[in-house]
């Protein structure tokens, strides 16, 4: 369990996210993989801030990972507000399906 | 013989890239939500074998708390989930599978040919003070913009939401 055994974890987490975002169809789904992909990334942090940390911060990696929970967050309360408007408007959330914008 | 910590982490290891492949290739998309949370749950285990205890807390009270619970309360008000049919289909999945693969191996060569400049972890300890201390001094900046960004997140999201015009 070196440093390349969370990359290893974190590389395949990202890839399930990316897996995710571009073969739904779902609003929702959609945003579960970019959920996901956050993670990994927060993960990556973390695992940089234990095994090879910043001359000036044991933590600078942890404060990153803090800051991405919580912009993970914002995102999703607003995403899923989106997704909420756009069924009550359409009454449907498909990706495919919202085309209205296309000429 | 393996330590604790190792057993651990394959554990860990398992159940984040077992369920994670569930939430991935479920037909329904209520059982992809709730197995997403057993995924973060996972994560919050390993950000306590790297020694984070405040982030595994953090990570279990934003993400399974709330992130997880707005996405399933999201999924039940708008998708059909009763029929598999109408509820989580994908589309090009073959296609998909192979470009994840191949992104995967690039980025498992790529993490293991590289060389890391390692340094011996130091002892675990308690991280909440530091964490704090941090935030108020060095990332004092940051933590302002973010704590603005989360008001216009909630101002925004009542705004999209709201009834009438």
């Amino acid at each position: 369990m070196g440093l390349t055994g969370f990359l290893t974890v974190s590389a395949v987490l990202f890839t399930l996210g990316l897996v995710i975002f571009i073969s739904r169809k779902n609003t929702i789904a959609i945003l579960m993989g970019v959920e996901l992909m956050l993670n990994a990334a927060a993960l990556n942090f973390v695992a940089f801030a234990r095994f090879t940390p910043s001359q000036a911060s044991q933590l600078d990696g942890q404060i990153f990972a803090v800051f991405i929970i919580l912009l993970a967050a914002a995102e999703a309360v607003v995403a899923l507000a989106i997704a909420l408007s756009v069924y009550k408007n359409l009454h449907q959330i498909g990706a495919d399906k919202l085309a209205s914008l296309k000429g | 013989m393996m330590g604790i910590p190792e057993l651990f982490f394959y554990f860990f290891t398992i159940m984040v890239i077992g369920i994670g492949l569930f939430v991935a290739f479920s037909k329904n998309l209520l059982r992809s939500a709730f197995a997403l949370f057993f995924v973060l749950f996972g994560i919050a285990g390993f950000y306590v074998l790297l020694g984070g205890d405040f982030l595994a807390v953090v990570q279990i009270m934003v993400y399974a708390g709330g992130v997880n619970v707005l996405l399933i309360f999201g999924t039940m008000l708008t998708s059909d989930i009763s029929s598999p049919k109408t509820s989580n289909l994908s589309f090009q999945g073959a296609l998909t599978f192979i470009a994840g693969l191949t992104f995967l191996i690039l980025l498992v060569v790529i993490i293991n040919t590289t060389h890391w400049p390692m340094h011996v972890p130091g002892e675990m300890a308690p991280t909440t003070k530091d964490i704090g201390r941090l935030l108020l001094k060095e990332y004092v900046l940051p933590f302002e913009v973010i704590s603005f960004l989360l008001l216009a997140a909630i101002i925004s999201s009542l705004v999209l939401v709201k009834k009438g015009d």
